[in-house]
Formats: C-alpha cells, structure tokens, sequence
C-alpha cells in the first residue's frame, strides 16, 4: 500500500483534478474504476488521495509522539510540580472531545496538510504522553538509573541514552495504531469539507460521492474500501510489533 | 436548460392564464406549504433582510405599490395613485381608504412616515440607498403622503417593495422602544401586525410557522389561500424527499441541493424554476486584485475570462442552476441590460496567444506565473467551482493554488487587507443596477473595510462619470443608453470576470399555481396564489 | 458509605471548575486567533453596510474593548452560561445547543447501549469458545469492523437498506407533515433511530468485543473461578455471574474514557444520516464558519464528557463494591 501510494503517481500520471470524462462514469469503461461527479478519474484520485492520507496519518502521529514522549518523559521522571502541570493538561485535552476541537482547529487555521497535520497531532498526543509518563516512573528508580546518578551523568543523558530504550517499545506500538485513528480522523475531517482543497484524499472523495448516493454508490464505496484495508493493514502490523516487543507477552 | 425552458413556457402561461380566465377557475381555499433552512430569525426585514425573515414577511407586510412582471412594473398597493413633479423632486401618494391593521386599527399617513423615516431608511440594511435623497415626508392628510427628494432618484418607484420598504404600524411599537430607537429587538419583530393578506397564526422556534387569512384584507375576495405554512427541515436532502413525496408543496430561493433540484426538476409532478428573481439580479464573478502583478494587465484579465468554459461550469457543477454571465447586468433584466450582448466567449487557444503575445512565456512545467485563489465559503459547489477554475486556469499555463477560508477570514484578506489574487464572488443587482452594479466598480467606494466594496482597486475615469450620469437621468432610453455604455466598458476591461447569472431555484408541486408573478416572486404576497 | 459517595461527587464537582474555566480561556484564545471578527461577519451579510456600521457593530459587541477586558468580559458571561450570539442565525448558542442536545443524547445512549451489550455478548461467547472458529470469527470481524470509517459504513447501510431494499428511513428523526399518535411518535423515531445507532454503536461493539475478550479469559485464569468451579457449579453460572462482573470493570472504564471520542463520532454519524443533533450543528456551524456556535457546541461537549466520566466513576463502584471513594 505504501509502496503504491509512493510510485503511484509515475505510474498512472493522471491528474486527480483534471475532469477527464463525463461526470458519473460507472468503473469499467475509459477510466478503469470510473469518474466522480465532475468527470474526474476515480483511480487517480484514489492513488493521489492514499499518499495524502498516509502522509498526515505517518507525519502526524510522528509528531505526536515526539511531543508526547518528550512530555510524558519529563513528568516522569522529574515528577513533583512539573509532573503535575504536565498531567492537569493530559487530562484537560482527553477531556475534550477530540474530533471536534480538530473540527475546530482546522477551521479556524484554515485547512492546509500542514494545519491538517498539526490539528491531528495536537488531539493525540495525550495518550503517548500518559504511557510514556507511566513508563518513565517504573524506571527512574531501577538500580541502573541509581547507578547513573551516582556517576554523576546529567538528567538529559540519563533520560536519552539509559531509559529511553527500555521505555520506546510499548510506544512504539502505541504509536504505530495512532497512524490509523489519525487516517480515519484525517478521512473524517476531509469528508466534512475540512480537506486542503489543492489535494484529493479518501475522505474528500467520499464526500464529494455523497450527494449522488443514490444513483452512483460504487463512488462512495471505493475509496472506503481502500481506507478499511489500510488502517487494517496498520493495525495489524500493530499488533505484530506489539508481539514481537512486548516482553510481558514473550514470557508467556 | 430544458428545466429552464420548459418552466419559462410554464410561467408565462400561468401568467397568461391568469390574465385571460376568469376568477371562477382560481380554487379559494386550501394550504400551502412551503420548506426552508434555516428557519426565519424574526417577522420583519428591519431585523435582518436575510431569506427565510424575506420569505415569510413579505405576506404579512405591505408597502405602498406593488409589481408586475419582470420589468417590476409599479401597480397600486396601499397608495391607490401617485403622482410625479416634473422635476422628478416630488411624489405624491394617495393612500387607500378603509384599510386596516391585522389587530383592527386604521392605516394611516402617519405610519407611512413613522415607518420610512424612522424604521426604515436608518435601520433596513438597504434603507438609506433607498431613502438617503429623501429630505422632507409630508402628510397634508391622513391619506396623502409627499415624497420630497434632494436630487431624482431614478429607481425611486421601485423602492416600495413589501420586503425593502415595509410599512409598520406605528402603534405596534411602544414608547420606549420608539425613545431608544430600538428597533430591531422590538416585540413587533416576533409578534407582526401588518396589513397584508396573512397574519401570524402561530411560530413553533425550530418547527414551523403558520400564517392564516386575514379577513379584513383589503382586495376582495383575496387571499385564495386559506393558510401558508412553513415547515423548517434542515437536511437538503430531507427537502428533497418531502417535495418529492408531497409532503411540502413548495422549496423557494434554492433551498433544495442543486443536483436534487435537477433530479426533481424532471418528474412528472413538480416544476423547477428559475423565473421570477429578476428583481434580485444574482449575479456571480470572480474578483480580481487589480494591484496584483500580472492581474492589471488587462490581457491576463482577459485571457482567464476566454479560459474558462462558463457552460461546463454550469452544467456540470452547478446541475444547470443558472446561465453564463454576459456582464455585469443580468440578461433577465429587461430594463437594462444590453440584449445584443452575448455570453463571454470561451476560447482557450484565443487565452493562450493573447498571454504569448502579452509576454507571459511558458516556463519548462509548461507553468506562465503562478496564482492564489481564494473562494466564498457558502458551501460544497463553491469549492467544486474553485476545483474547476483552477484546472481551466492550467490549461493556459496560469497555475492555480487554492485556499480556504472562513467567512471572517475572507471577508478580512479581501476587503480589509485586500491581500488576494482572485476569489469567487456573488451578489445580487437588485431593482435597479445604480443599487447593485456601481458599488462595486466605481472608485469612490474603494474603501478598506468595507464590505463588498470595489476590492479591486478599479479605477476609471469615463465609468465613474457614467455611472453619476446614471444615478440621475430618469429611467428611460436615455438612461439605458448610459447602462449599454457601461455594460460595455465592464464587458473589456473585466476588472471581474464575470462568470455566471447563478439563479434561485424554485421547486414547485404542480398543485401550486400563480407564484411567478413578478421579478420578486418568492417575496411578494402570495394573495392570488391557489392550490387546486 | 453513604455520605462518603456525597462527599466524593461534590468533591468531582469542585474540581470540574478549573477544568471548565481552562476550556472557556482556550475558547477564547481560539476566538481572537480566528480572522475576522463578529462585526465584519454581520457587516458582511447584509450587503450594503458602510464602514461606519461595521464600526458601530464593533462598539455594540465591545470588540473595540483592551483584550484583557474583553476576556474577562468573556468569562464573566460563560460562567453565566452565556455563549453568545450564534452569528450565523441570530439566536444564543445556549438555546440552539439546548434544542438539539436532547436528539444527540438519544442517539449516543442508544449506540452505547446497543454496543456493551452485543460487545459484551460476542466477547463473552468468544472467550468461553477460545481457539474455535466462533471465536475467530468475532475476532476477525471485531478486527474488520474496527478499520472501517463509521461515516462511510453509514452510508454503505443507507445504500443498502434505503436505497435498495427500501426497508429504512435514510435520514431525519420522524417524519414529518404526518398526524401520528403518541405512540406511531415513539415508533417512527425509533425507526429512524436504526441506522444510525447501529453505524455509531458498531465501532464500539468490536471495540468491546475484544476487550472482554480478553479480560474474561484473564479472569477466567484467577483462583475464585477455580474455586467455583470445583465447587461443581456449572460453567454457564460461573461465566455469566461471577466471570462477568469481574471482566465488565475494564469495559465500563474504557466507556467511559471514549465519551468524548463517540461524541466525535456522532457528528460524523448525525452528519450522514441528518440527525437533528448537535453533530448536525456542528456541521452547518462548520459549513456556515459560524465560529461562536463552534465554540459554544465545543464548550458543552467538554462539559458532557466530564460528567459522564463521574457517572462512570459511581457505576464502577456499584459494580466492585472493593472501591470505596475516599
């Protein structure tokens, strides 16, 4: 899926905007799956439309993981004040409703991939943050941080070279279903209208479908189908990694 | 287009009918019902002039004439003559004997005065270009108001339209309201009294409203209608469905989706349309900063108008809702627009050489410069419309980004900061193109901040003069010959690009006769319509 | 136990005022980030208006006020429960939002309701068949069912069950124009409700599923059972009463964290179907930019969270009577 969504352009070079046919084509004739409301390629749509989705899905859970494993580090392992700043706003941003404050912030910055990404990232970084915290508290005591201290290495070293590769693990796997929550947030937001209009993506094409519902289903069907199987491609590679890394689960 | 043909033929033989039988064949009786989203914020137009409050008040409301046609040719209303000086400086109205307010109270001159002097002219979003000449109302007796102008106003007899001018009673507002000049949340606004042919019968907030006769209306015999009902539905498609199913006799103003409009458009047992907004004048375009670079030159201007396939834009992402433009006058105004003008001609190789010729070469991407679009955030169609510009844009080498906008966004990068290349654009002309088209292209309102002003920073000389020119012969050949001259100038220079006539849609059951009337149809009083 | 139960709500109460005044102040930070203000937006609408109306608007809604006056402004009035103006239809965000939240409410228990207990059913049924194909069956479809968008499966369903077989209403929450009894009333809406409490409930049903799946057969490996079982009762009683309530805390739990998240759903859901709820306001607000009426439904949603989160609280210690709120 990816390796399609990045060579997809060269090999089928058409331009998901250009209005190529008549509008409403069912799939099967010139245009192999068919052209949407405007006569556009459906196939272009859906090759350009998957390279949109995966990038702001893989950008924005990257980013949300750095800020995440960035905060949820500090909490943990300083713990006190700072801990309890740190947590008060976790908790402030799972309170609310996280697609809507998405809905929010992309309306009001203006939907760009950018803005898109970011509105994304600022939704789900809480959750890597409280593992992370979590993760941090169990190994701050261990006699192997205890050892550093002694030695007089400084917190920063500590945090990045001692007890950062025992906590990544269990976020990394977090982390990885976070690109699909973020596709599936990133289709819903494009199928409200909160696209960037110069790209085409999953979401958009199921919006735009959605006024000829009744006469050209096969429209809205497709690029859902392509959303079902890649985030359930990502979630299983989710739970392998999660296999693979957890060593709660390996002992058993 | 065959909608439009086949509703035209349908109008104009409902009209015909409606002069040639006689009464006998007009049903008295029944309910109309009609849907509309969102629901009306109050029962006046001095509140907000917004559709669904036009919808709805302009039955309960009067004003002193009323219209016929098209043309919006003035008939009596509650003046039964008037008379004009011949300096075009007085008008004199005779008032109607013997009418009366919904709650039993006589009509007056008084609440002529009170309403347009006091309500009117400083609170109606239009008021003052209606009434800003007007320097004196007299009322020498109870039934006879003057009318006493600084300078002739030519479109002033078209001013007294129940939705623009609405005559209020003066006894419906009370003395603290009318002290504090507070107007707009006065309890009027939810409770109407009016004198025209329905009164408010009951409003549910977020449900419906019903109006009912009102039998001391002043025409004999009328209304036919016993009821007229609104249903609010908020889902375009849920409208859609009720229309279809009978539920809902009437979508006015294009409350219906455009694609469900065509779809319906085509059964046997409705009509769609898109007669009878003549009076408005919707006209759409794309506005162009004429400060920006390649955007002054007149060539780019006109080679982005003669790369883009109006008919297609219609057609395909509107569902035939309206008619590409000819220029800045609607070509249903049979007053005056030019009728020689042609739509804007669509000719991609013509764009190309006059950009070659212009000195914009291609660069090795094919690219001559590059663009920022910007788009009215009304909705689903205008971002498909902003889609389509911008792939006509790329096949004569003008590439297009495309940025989205709220409502404050862009209202402020346009008009504010007027920091835009070219956005979509839609306003209206209304009655008379001195109201609607010389705002927006004369220099003088070149003004930051103000809205849906001449953003363009447009200045001419020549047109400047003619419009002043305009605003102060009488309407008349003379007149249209002024309008012509512009339609012209606007026509070459395309300070916008005018793109389409986009039109109301009205979706009717066929049960539903007499609703095109005249060029407001939607907002006139519905009092010789009938079901059968 | 009691008073303790007391002491503990008003105590949650207490602590919900910093958390609502946090969401007021990013209101208004979000507010006064968004371009434009309210006086160019009703500028704007009508058309005409000249500088000088723009600029007596500005003066009517105190916009022309120091920013920190006019924040303290603002949270004076939202603690009044006060949201404002919704710019677009000219009525108070508190009154549009409260017309509509009782239709998204209907919606959200229906679909909550609808997937514990089929979550809880298949999860129940998979965990007592471990490795047979029933269970991976529930597994594969719990996984499937889990990548799908809920407002593309609503529409695959209208398109079903509407359009082709014509068995369901596609949309709305009655019909309307149609003289009904009290009870037709109560039948045509719960007709409507069909599809989308199925789209919405369907997510969290795999969600669920899986979740107890796990969580009985985490206890089904604790000593009690063990004990119950040698104790001769049979498996159907151990499974259903004494497996059960025990596996149910880690789903309740997760309930409760994902309100926010169905409430998210919902305006996806309530968008597809035109559910005359607050997801349906979001979507014209959205539509309309109108930003007040956005913040205002942003506002009570968060609210709503919060409060159901004490519920989850109370019902978790009615189901493990070992807590005890202190």
């Amino acid at each position: 899926m990816v390796a399609l969504a990045i060579a997809g352009p060269l090999l089928y070079p058409v331009d998901p905007f250009d209005m190529v046919g008549q509008p409403s084509v069912p799939p099967g004739g010139e245009q192999v799956l068919g052209t949407d409301v405007a006569g556009r390629d459906m196939l272009a749509g859906l090759i350009h439309g998957g390279r949109v989705s995966l990038l702001i899905g893989f950008m924005a859970s990257l980013a949300a993981t750095l800020v995440g494993l960035v905060l949820g580090a500090v909490a943990g392992y300083y713990g006190g004040r700072i801990d309890d700043l740190i947590m008060r706003t976790t908790e402030f941003f799972l309170t609310i409703p996280s697609f809507v404050l998405a809905v929010v912030l992309v309306a009001i910055f203006s939907p760009t991939i950018l803005h898109i990404t970011v509105a994304i990232a600022v939704v789900s970084w809480p959750s890597v943050a409280r593992l992370a915290r979590a993760e941090f508290l169990a190994h701050r005591d261990r006699e192997y941080v205890q050892g550093c201290r002694a030695i007089g290495m400084p917190d920063r070293e500590i945090i990045l070279l001692q007890i950062l590769p025992n906590a990544l693990p269990p976020v990394i796997v977090v982390s990885s279903l976070m690109v699909a929550t973020a596709i599936l947030t990133e289709s819903g937001l494009s199928f409200l209208g909160l696209g960037d209009p110069n790209q085409v993506s999953w979401g958009y094409m199921i919006g735009v479908a959605r006024s000829v519902l009744r006469t050209a289903w096969w429209m809205a069907a497709i690029p859902g189908a392509m959303i079902v199987v890649t985030v359930l491609a990502i979630n299983l590679v989710g739970e392998g990694l999660n296999d693979a890394l957890n060593p709660r689960l390996k002992q058993r | 287009m065959t909608i439009r043909t086949v509703s035209r033929a349908f109008a104009i033989a409902v009209i015909a009918l409606g002069a040639a039988l006689p009464a006998a064949a007009q049903k008295k009786g029944g309910t109309l019902t009609y849907t509309f989203h969102p629901e009306p914020t109050a029962m006046s137009t001095i509140s907000t002039t917004a559709v669904p409050v036009s919808l709805v008040a302009s039955k309960i409301y009067e004003s002193l004439l009323e219209y016929e046609g098209p043309g919006m040719k003035p008939l009596p209303g509650l003046a039964e003559s008037w008379t004009v000086s011949k300096d075009n400086l007085a008008y004199t109205f005779k008032l109607r004997k013997g009418v009366t307010w919904h709650d039993g109270k006589p009509f007056t001159s008084a609440d002529v005065k009170f309403s347009i002097e006091k309500v009117v002219t400083p609170f109606h979003s239009r008021g003052k270009t209606y009434f800003g000449q007007v320097s004196a109302i007299e009322t020498p007796d109870a039934h006879t108001v003057v009318f006493r102008l600084k300078s002739p106003v030519p479109y002033f007899l078209r001013d007294f339209q129940a939705s623009e001018s609405p005559i209020m009673p003066m006894h419906g507002f009370t003395a603290d309201e009318i002290k504090e000049g507070k107007f707009r949340s006065a309890k009027i606004m939810q409770a109407p009294v009016g004198t025209g042919p329905f009164k408010l019968k009951e409003w549910k907030k977020g449900s419906h409203v019903i109006l009912e006769r009102h039998p001391g209306y002043w025409k004999a015999g009328k209304p036919y209608l016993d009821q007229v009902v609104l249903r609010v539905i908020p889902d375009g498609a849920a409208r859609a469905i009720a229309i279809e199913k009978g539920e809902v006799d009437l979508a006015p103003m294009s409350a219906l989706p455009p694609a469900e409009a065509q779809r319906l458009g085509k059964l046997p047992a409705i009509t769609a349309s898109q007669d009878g907004n003549e009076g408005l004048g919707p006209i759409m375009w794309l506005e162009v900063n004429n400060r920006s670079k390649p955007l002054a030159d007149v060539a780019v201007r006109q080679a982005i108008s003669l790369a883009i396939d109006r008919k297609r834009l219609v057609d395909v992402i509107w569902y035939g809702q309206g008619k590409p433009a000819s220029g800045p006058i609607v070509s249903g105004n049979p007053n005056h627009f030019d009728r020689k003008l042609k739509p804007l001609e669509y000719n991609v190789d013509k764009a190309n050489k006059l950009l070659d010729a212009a000195g914009y070469k291609r660069g090795k991407d094919g690219v001559r410069f590059k663009l920022t679009q910007n788009f009215l955030p009304y909705g689903e169609e205008w971002v498909r419309q902003a889609e389509f510009i911008k792939q006509e844009l790329r096949k004569v080498g003008i590439a297009v980004e495309t940025q989205s906008l709220d409502m404050g966004g862009w209202l402020k990068r346009i008009y504010t900061d007027w920091n835009y290349d070219f956005t979509s654009n839609f306003t209206h002309n209304y009655p008379d193109p001195t109201i609607g088209v010389q705002r927006a292209f004369i220099s003088t309102n070149i003004k930051r901040g103000a809205t849906f002003s001449n953003s363009m920073d447009y200045a001419n000389e020549k047109l400047d003069a003619l419009f002043v020119k305009a605003a102060q012969t009488a309407d008349g050949p003379a007149r249209n010959k002024v309008w012509e001259e512009i339609q012209a100038i606007l026509r070459n220079d395309l300070p916008v690009i005018f793109l389409m006539e986009i039109s109301y849609t009205h979706v009717w059951n066929k049960r539903v006769h007499g609703l095109i009337t005249n060029g407001v149809s939607m907002y006139s009083n519905w009092d010789s319509v009938w079901v059968d | 136990m009691r008073g303790g139960t007391v002491r503990f709500v008003l105590r949650r109460l207490a602590q919900l005022v910093p958390v609502v005044l946090a969401i007021a102040a990013l209101n208004f930070a979000l507010a006064k980030l968004a371009p434009g203000d309210a006086a160019d937006i009703l500028a704007g609408q009508m058309g005409h208006a000249t500088l000088e109306f723009t600029e007596q608007l500005r003066r009517e809604f105190g916009l022309d006020l120091p920013i920190l006056e006019q924040f303290l402004a603002y949270m004076g009035r939202t603690a009044r429960l006060d949201l404002g103006i919704s710019l677009i239809q000219q009525q108070p965000v508190a009154e549009l939002i409260a017309d509509r939240l009782p239709a998204t409410l209907l919606l959200m228990v229906t679909a909550l309701v609808l997937a514990i207990a089929t979550g809880v059913a298949l999860g129940v049924a998979a965990a007592r068949r471990q490795g047979t194909w029933v269970d991976n069956l529930i597994s594969v479809s719990a996984l499937l069912v889990y990548a799908t968008p809920a407002f593309w499966l609503g529409l695959m369903l209208i398109v079903f069950f509407s359009i082709r077989l014509d068995l369901l209403p596609s949309g709305g929450m009655m019909r309307i124009g149609v003289a009904q009894t009290a009870l037709g009333q109560v039948l045509d809406v719960a007709r409507h409700l069909i599809l989308p409490a199925a789209t919405l409930g369907l997510f969290y049903a795999a969600v669920y599923a899986r979740l107890m799946r796990a969580s009985m057969l985490e206890v089904y490996g604790l000593d009690f059972i063990t004990t119950a079982r040698a104790k001769g009762l049979s498996e159907g009683t151990i499974a259903w009463t004494h497996a059960l309530r025990n596996a149910l805390l880690p789903v309740v739990t997760l309930a409760g964290m994902q309100v926010g998240h169905l409430l998210g759903g919902s305006v996806l859901i309530e968008t597809v179907f035109g559910w005359p709820g607050l997801g349906r306001l979001v979507f014209d607000a959205l539509v309309q930019r109108d930003l007040n009426l956005l913040l205002g439904i942003l506002f009570v949603s968060s609210i709503v969270v919060v409060l159901v989160n004490l519920a989850v609280d109370l019902v978790y210690g009615f189901l493990d009577p070992r807590i005890t709120h202190k």
